[in-house]
């Protein structure tokens, strides 16, 4: 291992962390998001049959791992992109961070309430 | 560095396409049942031929993302930098291979199903 990459990481230690830890859960559970969605149930593309997937509870349960990995893993890129722009100075950065957990929280606030019929 | 510009450049157009995929797929919320549902009309137009490209092109970006964040992961904890060249091309052909089966799945489904439907 090795320990500059984590801690010389210009996001924080924790950042990296959970940039790879997501990355990891997003390939596996997007492997069967994929699967699920392209490969064995494609029938029609319609509310009802999507409905019916959404019923079986590993499929909800895969869909909610994706929603908060994939939502981290999205807004923590992005800061680690715009970090190295106009974003730089400290202040900017802890406003970034700011907008960005609000934007991520209602994001998955949004994304749980799509989901709830069938989280219930 | 076009490693890492498509990297950054990739993961931007995944921001998007996630905040986007949050958006559309959530709108059968909103109201009408059966063929009047705002989902189910929506997934109509992702039906089309065009959408079915689009799609596959989505995947590339996908793939691409992914197997080259395996590589900077690998990178991080120190695996086989002696052989960094050897480690993307490894991992851009895995992407292909990949890519090929996505591929084989949307020109069948393009073939089978022209026209609509399932």
């Amino acid at each position: 291992m090795k320990a500059e990459a984590a801690t010389a990481h210009k996001g924080g230690m924790w950042a990296w962390l959970f940039q790879r830890i997501t990355a990891v859960l997003i390939i596996i559970c997007l492997a069967i998001h994929l699967i699920l969605t392209h490969i064995l149930n494609i029938g029609d593309l319609d509310y009802s049959n999507v409905a019916n997937r959404l019923a079986h509870a590993s499929v909800i349960a895969v869909d909610i791992i994706l929603l908060a990995a994939g939502i981290y893993h999205a807004l923590n890129g992005l800061r680690m992109v715009l970090l190295d722009y106009w974003f730089g100075p400290r202040k900017r950065a802890i406003a970034l961070n700011v907008a960005l957990w609000v934007v991520g929280l209602a994001a998955m606030g949004y994304g749980t309430w799509a989901l709830w019929p069938w989280i219930s | 560095m076009w490693a890492w510009l498509l990297f950054r450049a990739s993961g931007l157009l995944l921001v998007l396409y996630l905040f986007a995929h949050i958006v559309i797929t959530s709108l059968g919320h909103f109201g009408g049942v059966g063929e009047s549902n705002a989902y189910t009309q929506m997934m109509e137009f992702f039906e089309h031929p065009v959408a079915i490209v689009l799609d596959l092109l989505l995947v590339a970006v996908v793939l691409y993302h992914a197997f080259n964040g395996v590589r900077v992961i690998l990178m991080d904890f120190g695996v086989g930098i002696q052989r960094h060249k050897i480690v993307f091309w490894t991992c851009m052909v895995v992407t292909v291979i990949c890519f090929a089966f996505f591929a084989y799945v949307a020109i069948d489904h393009l073939v089978n199903n022209a026209g609509g439907g399932s």
